[in-house]
């Protein structure tokens, strides 16, 4: 309670002394004399905002531009709306234009620092992208099946290079289940499973015209890999081989070669590049994307994909054929799987091409 | 004690002198000369005046003069505020005389001019100004409404959103802070 009176009293005699100043020395040796000689002195504060503003007219000054007429004071804190000129008070719009605003004192330095700040920034900003950048794919000029298979000339005709055999010895049943015959660039005798002629002068091992480093399951006997009859037979065709047409192949549609298609070859109309058949060229490519675990890593390298490219021009069948792991596999697919391509062109029509396609994923 | 209190008024003088060459070379740095002096000046003309805004005109007026004359200013070992008090002095009886008043330009001179007693009180006044900018925010603000714009109780508890005993409080736990701080200091 007794505080709160002193609070009042205090209270009181500051009211009596703002009222009549010159009066206030009376009452001084009181308890709370010691405050109100504090108080009388604090009457000639200067207003809160005084020496700020004061400042801000010096440094203006100091900086050359004199302080007009008027009452200054309020001119600077007044200030102006910008106008053009004064975007870059600092150094356009004081310096150059001599225009103010807001009364802002020139500080070259300020401008300067702000400049090279920016810069560092901008730097930064685009280190970060330079140092990561994913890509560089390219499109190996060499196609897969040209670069796996260079021993390997396919037969030049009407038909060439996409694949596939068959043959047989007319018989009742279709050809029997086994392994594919090795291939080669040319034929000396056509498979068989059921020999008729047991007397053979010059023996020739029999193959087929084929890609010859195809990896197929390996068996005892040979036959048709696809078929599911395990008694010997070459098969209903004609003409040696073993299947159900002619040609001296393996498969079901004709030809010298194995598989589906025919006129030799192998895996149906597909094409290669080559002979007739022109490299599909890559009309959208978007660079795949870094993975993040292989951004942290610092890792780097190649993904070789094996890719077929369809008369359309879209990419289908990708096969990683060189993996790089970390994730890179996955993005080289993802962004492979959206590119177009202007398709190979065989004949004046488009057609499917198989090919490798090379991402790298390099960190600069 | 007086050795040190000597080296101290030394090293002081020193750095004053470095910063008066520094805002002579380059006038940007006159601000730390300003904010180093503004109490003392401001007190100075205050106790002379008697009126808040005259005594902010004055002010004003040593400062821009200081500013402008800053290159002719020769050290001769003698405070920077003694050579403001000097241009204070002399813009009071200038104001006196352009006023009216029925003074010599000698009187006014010697009138404006602060003997040694009174430059105790200026620099006590100079750190009382000085200590109301350290004080809390909310003392600071109860003082400026109410002694610098003279606002009631009642008007400054309705700004703040208080009752009014609670600014009453406020007000005199300021000024209790103030009247420590000045007496730390005379120690």
């Amino acid at each position: 309670m007794s505080n709160i009176s002193v609070y009042d009293e205090l209270d009181q005699a500051i009211d009596q002394m703002l009222a009549a100043p010159e009066a206030a020395h009376v009452g001084r040796e009181t308890e709370i004399g010691g405050l109100l000689e504090l108080a009388h002195d604090l009457l000639d504060l200067p207003r809160e905002n005084f020496k700020s503003r004061l400042k801000l007219e010096l440094e203006w000054e100091a900086a050359g531009r004199s302080v007009s007429s008027g009452d200054p004071s309020q001119q600077v804190v007044r200030g102006t709306a910008p106008t053009s000129g004064e975007i870059l008070p600092s150094l356009f719009g004081n310096a150059l234009f001599e225009k103010t605003w807001a009364g802002y004192p020139v500080r070259r330095i300020n401008f300067a620092l702000s400049l090279g700040l920016h810069g560092v920034m901008v730097f930064l900003m685009g280190a970060g992208f330079l140092m990561v950048k994913s890509y560089a794919p390219r499109i190996d000029p060499q196609p897969f099946v040209t670069v796996r298979l260079e021993p390997y000339i396919v037969p030049t005709g009407l038909h060439p290079s996409h694949g596939g055999g068959s043959g047989g010895a007319a018989e009742r049943i279709r050809a029997s289940k086994g392994m594919a015959p090795p291939a080669a660039r040319e034929q000396l005798t056509p498979p068989i499973i059921l020999r008729n002629n047991s007397q053979t002068r010059l023996a020739a091992v029999a193959t087929v015209i084929a890609p010859p480093d195809l990896s197929l399951p390996r068996m005892r006997e040979i036959g048709d890999p696809l078929s599911a009859l395990t008694a010997p037979s070459n098969g209903a065709g004609v003409g040696g081989g073993i299947g159900g047409k002619a040609g001296g192949g393996v498969g079901g549609d004709g030809g010298p070669g194995r598989g589906p298609g025919s006129d030799g070859g192998c895996c149906g109309d597909t094409y290669s590049p080559g002979n007739g058949v022109s490299i599909p060229r890559a009309i959208y490519s978007p660079e795949p994307e870094f993975s993040e675990e292989a951004r942290r890593s610092k890792y780097q390298g190649e993904v070789t994909l094996l890719a077929t490219i369809g008369a359309d021009g879209r990419t289908r069948d990708l096969v990683v054929v060189r993996s790089l792991g970390m994730g890179l596999d996955e993005k080289a697919i993802e962004a492979v799987r959206t590119w177009r391509f202007e398709p190979g062109m065989k004949d004046g029509r488009p057609v499917a091409v198989q090919m490798n396609i090379i991402v790298n994923f390099h960190l600069f | 004690m007086n050795a040190v209190a000597n080296l101290a008024n030394l090293t002081s003088l020193n750095d004053e002198r470095l910063l008066i060459q520094a805002a002579q070379s380059d006038p940007s740095r006159f601000a730390e000369l300003y904010e180093s002096n503004f109490n003392r000046v401001y007190a100075f003309v205050a106790r002379r005046v008697k009126d808040r805004e005259e005594a902010q005109d004055v002010t004003a007026d040593v400062f821009h003069q200081a500013l402008r004359n800053l290159g002719g200013f020769q050290w001769r070992g003698v405070p920077f505020a003694a050579w403001l008090l000097r241009i204070a002095a002399n813009a009071l009886a200038d104001r006196w005389q352009r006023a009216g008043r029925e003074v010599t330009a000698d009187s006014a001179e010697l009138e404006a001019e602060a003997g040694p007693a009174d430059v105790i009180e200026i620099e006590r006044r100079a750190m009382l100004f000085q200590l109301v900018d350290r004080l809390p925010s909310d003392q600071k603000l109860v003082v400026v409404r109410r002694f610098v714009e003279q606002k009631s109780i009642r008007e400054i508890a309705q700004e703040l959103g208080r009752s009014e005993g609670a600014v009453k409080q406020l007000q005199f736990r300021a000024l209790e802070t103030l009247r420590e701080q000045v007496r730390k200091s005379d120690e």
